[in-house]
């Protein structure tokens, strides 16, 4: 496992692409700037939902929170855009290092509430025109996702500190 | 600059920088992401509806959002001032930190405008006039313009 993730590594940073990453002066910053700009934008538009849903701003109705989301969406693709290109600019910082792969178990979590949330309960939400409405299973689900995605933002940043990653 | 340095050297900012611990550095710095994530995260919820996206969300309860706001400006207040002091004769002499400092200045400034202008004693209306859109723009781009002044900070 550990030496094939090795090789693989290996062969993904000899490839054209992985070195255009690298040797471009600017890129690389302006994929951070964009991955902490869709940061903020999937924190506060799927937080915002996520405390909709606790039973905060009650009197926003959950078909009004949930038409943010495209936004909230918008922003986790350009987050993940950009840190496909870390990987594939730098796979040897990440496929060794631990905080990686915690990054990734939370990714994973958050993403299949995210996605099991719109494919259950997605239909419900965009008709749910009533100020007031939440739900226990509503309740479990965002905190889910609050604590995963904390999670994600902790792991990302302790990608450089716990194993090396620039 | 002696000061800085005095700063930059004192035992507290020592620690900070090099105990290697996740308790110091990374700490503070994971603090200062999650801070900026729901300062600019709510403040971008807001500007999205003033803008027009969402229209039939009400804008009186987002009124709350604000107490949200004012605890990620804070710790991000003083999870920046910790991150400073590790590294104070850099930043302290860096002209892209001042206009950071700048930008961030009137990005709160122009949130209190919106707070004033949208949120007033005024009932709320759902209509947003011209001036309030502009506002909201102007507080995007200014977000905009903090994220990247302080991105281009782990460069310098």
């Amino acid at each position: 496992m550990g030496a094939t993730l090795d090789a693989f590594a290996t062969w993904l940073h000899a490839t054209a692409v992985s070195d255009a990453i690298r040797s471009s002066p600017w890129l690389w910053p302006w994929c951070e700037i964009t991955h902490f700009v869709g940061l903020s934008l999937l924190v506060g538009v799927v937080g915002f939902f996520d405390l909709r849903l606790l039973g905060l701003f009650r009197r926003v109705p959950l078909n009004a929170a949930w038409s943010l989301m495209p936004w909230g969406k918008l922003g986790f693709a350009m987050a993940a855009v950009t840190g496909v290109t870390f990987f594939i600019g730098a796979p040897e910082q990440y496929i060794n290092n631990v905080a990686f792969y915690g990054k990734l178990a939370f990714l994973l979590i958050a993403g299949l509430n995210a996605i099991a949330f719109e494919f259950f309960y997605g239909a419900a939400v965009k008709a749910s025109t009533a100020v007031d409405a939440t739900s226990p299973v509503y309740r479990a689900i965002a905190i889910v996702s609050i604590v995963s995605w904390f999670f994600v933002i902790y792991w990302g940043r302790m990608l450089p500190f716990i194993g090396n990653a620039f | 600059m002696e000061l800085l340095a005095s700063i930059e050297g004192s035992e507290f900012a020592s620690w900070l920088r090099e105990s290697g611990s996740i308790w110091a550095y990374p700490a503070v710095l994971t603090l200062h992401t999650l801070g900026l994530g729901v300062l600019v995260g709510a403040s971008t919820v807001i500007d999205l509806r003033l803008l027009g996206a969402a229209p039939h969300m009400p804008l009186e309860p987002l009124r709350r959002l604000f107490p949200i706001m004012w605890t990620g400006f804070w710790v991000n207040a003083i999870s920046g001032v910790l991150l400073f002091i590790t590294d104070a004769t850099t930043k302290g002499t860096t002209m892209v930190f001042m206009a950071k400092l700048a930008i961030i200045a009137v990005a709160v400034i122009v949130l209190a405008l919106i707070k004033r202008s949208v949120f007033g004693r005024e009932p709320v209306a759902s209509a947003t006039p011209t001036t309030v859109k502009t506002l909201a723009a102007v507080s995007l781009a200014l977000w905009l313009a903090a994220l990247i002044t302080g991105r281009y900070m782990a460069y310098v």
